[in-house]
């Protein structure tokens, strides 16, 4: 018996011409964490999908525990103890915990009735694998995300998994619930379950894995133990390309203020916030989620009417009371969940682009100049290179770092002076990040006030040449260039 | 301790407040009715009322609880019905009993809801589109393609016969007669049905999870296409058994007769509690909601209240129960 639970030899795949998957080698070791990697649309899940058997190879090899497997089905999978955890968790949100936990088994058994004591039986078995309780009478749709994991994670041991793979498992998850989700992978790796864990971040992959399978555009690019790499390395191998970590440095700031903000109050959301913002900076908003980081950045929108306080635009006092109003004043606003608040998805690019600008588009009589929106949108395509080779196409064909660039598109093209990005990377890989700073960088030197709003530490460092630190709704620390690193925004926060 | 939790889970739930306005309407009606609502033939009455209503609200409620809808149900039943009778007729059979006349309908129901449940399984297309299609195209077969015409007064027997069977005969205080239909033991026995499986077999719980989240379904293992088509093909048989009962309650089998039945029962679940988005719904919740429409049209006669003013009450009902399921749902997601 080999040392691999999962082999995969030269495993290709195509969809109507185009190669998803070019002779891909990988390997999965029993009682390991393995990471895999890779930029949006690299193959990533079409692999998975060949291993859980959605979709059958065109040519490779696969051997699991030492046999050759010639065809997976998903049965087959399961039968084999492959788990997969999909993104989605694939729950039902209406039914509770013990059907969630035990329809899978009653289904797998081919039962025709349903027993609620068989069921409770499987469903209390399930939870005492990872030591969990929960309320089984709960209703699946009113648990936190991190429980649905555990939920979903449950249910899959109960088949006995011995791989189980988890695809971008983090993504909804706070800090301290993916920590407490990773307490919970290194039990299971304890136990001698191997377990695949789709990500793109960074950070995480190098606290969880025990081995890194990193993909690009197809090609499996590195495959060996995270030992044997460096976070540098692996940025390479995943982009292709050399990143660094260029820190901002202002160019041209304005000297008087554009924006002040003096004693702005929301009761139980933030208290007192007073500072100030110049053309041609970066500033930095951090703080735990709940520090009443984005409240702030709500009213500066007109979506949050403060209690008191004022807020000054060059000088001059302004009540903010809608984002229309915002507008107006020339201030935008990129939300933090770009896919439901800030695109129409399913509309073409180019209609996204211009959403906001659609006043200087059109004639006056009202009407829309179709012609001057493909025009617009072009400039922003080329200016950000977005993705797509017809801005006509829907949003929702792009990758989520290129989808945030519409967004911002859809800002910029409106003539700004301040510019409000909540989390701008949440969600976008690496190389998208890098396009996304830069581009930011670019637009402060060309005079625009920037805040950015985030908790990702090393994007903040990275990007500002100011920040505030927030927390319980109060700025309980402020500092500028050389001052601020990680180290220094922690202890504050902490 | 574990029965107040119950309790307590149970108040929380649309069908409890069914439940309470239906209480509360009834004191109302029975205070300005001069006490005529708790009367026994009034009751008996509203039992008649609501006993084809109800039956067609149970075979939708599953499909509700599937994520779907069935507009189709109206004129699928009277074509089994109308064509059902027409047979018979020309046959010369159902003149002493009826059981031929209900395997005709049921079978025509099984044949139009198989195709509902192909076009849908197999295309996985939207249900409302699918069933406003069919619901029109079996409305022309019966009265394009086969011209089926009205059967009043040449009803076989055994079929009018069946109609008349009644369980009891009650009496009110002022002597006005109600009988109580055997149609309505059928009644009863169908929402037993329906309970015992959405509650008991796994049919029923797969309507809930499909209906809940259809790719998690399919991904549990779960058929989705053979679920789905076995439902709208149950839905109906019964669709064509129903419709053959209220022809032998009515004593006429007229090819438009339940036009405009879908805009009525659909409702009537989402009422009882289920949602319109699928996932949720019960039994007890659909029969509260259909007995609060019953009771309503048939009380607004009883305190005076012009037949008129019937349709403004039920388009308030309908609006509240929607509104109770998008804003329940709506809360849920956040």
């Amino acid at each position: 018996m080999s040392e691999y639970l999962l082999e995969m030899k030269n495993i290709s795949k195509s969809f109507s011409g185009v190669q998803a998957l070019d002779h891909v080698n990988f390997a999965v070791r029993p009682g390991k964490v393995m990471c895999l990697a890779g930029e949006n649309g690299c193959g990533k899940s079409t692999l998975v999908k060949i291993i859980s058997g959605v979709y059958t190879r065109d040519e490779g090899e696969v051997i699991f525990e030492g046999k050759k497997i010639t065809k997976i089905t998903p049965a087959e999978a399961t039968r084999l103890g492959i788990q997969v955890i999909y993104q989605d968790l694939s729950i039902f949100p209406n039914l509770t915990v013990r059907e969630n936990l035990a329809i899978n088994s009653e289904i797998t058994a081919n039962r025709r009735f349903v027993n609620q004591k068989r069921m409770d039986a499987t469903a209390k078995e399930a939870l005492s694998k990872i030591g969990h309780k929960i309320d089984l009478e709960a209703k699946m749709g009113d648990l936190s995300v991190a429980d649905k994991q555990l939920i979903a994670i449950c249910r899959a041991l109960l088949f006995n998994a011995k791989l189980i793979i988890m695809d971008e498992p983090t993504t909804a998850l706070t800090k301290k619930e993916v920590e407490a989700l990773f307490k919970t992978v290194r039990k299971l790796r304890d136990k001698g379950i191997a377990i695949m864990f789709i990500s793109h971040k960074t950070e995480e992959i190098f606290e969880i894995a025990d081995d890194i399978a990193i993909m690009r555009n197809g090609k499996n690019v590195y495959l060996g133990t995270t030992a044997d790499i460096t976070p540098k390395e692996f940025t390479y191998y995943m982009t292709g390309r050399e990143l660094t970590d260029k820190h901002f440095v202002p160019k041209n700031i304005s000297k008087d203020p554009i924006l002040e903000v003096k004693n702005l109050t929301l009761e139980s959301n933030y208290k007192d916030i007073s500072f100030d913002l110049r053309k041609g900076e970066i500033l930095g908003i951090t703080g735990l989620l709940g520090s009443g980081r984005t409240e702030l950045a709500l009213s500066l929108f007109g979506l949050l009417k403060p209690d008191k306080g004022d807020i000054l635009l060059n000088g001059k006092k302004v009540k903010i009371t809608s984002p229309i109003m915002a507008q107006k004043l020339h201030i935008g606003y990129v939300p933090e969940d770009r896919l439901t608040e800030g695109l129409c998805l399913h509309q073409p690019i180019a209609d996204n682009i211009t959403l906001s600008s659609l006043k200087r588009l059109s004639n006056k009589l009202g009407l829309i100049k179709q012609k001057d929106i493909l025009e617009d949108a072009n400039i922003w395509v080329d200016k950000f290179s977005i993705a797509t080779d017809d801005a006509c196409k829907h949003a929702s064909t792009l990758s989520g770092g290129n989808q945030q660039k519409i967004v911002l598109s859809k800002w910029l093209s409106n003539d700004l002076d301040i510019l409000i990005l909540n989390g701008p990377t949440v969600g976008v890989d690496v190389g998208a990040k890098q396009d996304i700073h830069d581009l930011v960088h670019e637009l402060a030197n060309q005079g625009l006030a920037v805040i950015i709003i985030s908790d990702d530490l090393a994007e903040v460092v990275a990007n500002c040449n100011r920040v505030i630190v927030m927390k319980d709704g109060m700025i309980v620390g402020q500092m500028e260039s050389d001052e601020i690193t990680n180290q220094a925004i922690l202890d504050i926060i902490r | 301790m574990e029965a107040k939790q119950k309790l307590r889970r149970f108040t929380r739930r649309t069908e409890f407040y069914i439940f309470l306005v239906l209480v509360v309407m009834g004191i109302v009606i029975q205070s300005m009715s001069g006490g005529q609502l708790f009367e026994v033939n009034s009751i008996v009455d509203i039992a008649r009322a609501m006993t084809i209503m109800g039956m067609f609200a149970l075979m939708n409620l599953m499909v509700v609880i599937s994520g779907g809808f069935d507009l189709s149900f109206p004129t699928l039943a009277s074509l089994a019905y109308s064509a059902a009778t027409t047979i018979c007729l020309t046959q010369g059979w159902a003149q002493e009993s009826a059981w031929i006349a209900f395997l005709l309908s049921g079978a025509i129901g099984l044949v139009l809801g198989m195709v509902n449940g192909f076009i849908i399984s197999r295309f996985k297309l939207n249900t409302m589109i699918v069933t406003l299609g069919t619901q029109t195209l079996f409305l022309g077969i019966s009265m394009g393609l086969l011209q089926l015409s009205e059967i009043t007064s040449t009803l076989p027997l055994g079929i009018r016969y069946f109609g008349e069977a009644s369980l009891f005969e009650v009496y009110s205080s002022t002597g006005m007669r109600s009988t109580m239909p055997v149609a309505f033991v059928f009644f009863i026995v169908l929402a037993v049905i329906v309970w015992f499986v959405l509650k008991y077999t796994m049919f029923g719980r797969a309507l809930y999870a499909i209906g809940g989240n259809e790719i998690s379904a399919e991904r549990a293992g779960f058929n989705v296409k053979k679920t789905k088509f076995w439902l709208y093909a149950i839905v109906g048989l019964v669709a064509g058994l129903i419709g053959m009962l209220r022809v032998a309650m009515v004593r006429q089998a007229i090819p438009k007769g339940l036009n405009g039945w879908d805009l009525e029962v659909i409702p009537a679940v989402i009422l009882g509690g289920a949602s319109i988005y699928g996932g949720e719904g019960s039994v007890f919740g659909t029969i509260v909601a259909v007995t609060l429409i019953t009771v309503i049209s048939n009380s607004l006669l009883l305190i005076g209240i012009d037949s008129y003013w019937q349709d403004f009450f039920n388009g308030l009902v309908i609006l509240a129960g929607v509104t109770i399921s998008a804003v329940q749902a709506k809360r849920r997601s956040i």
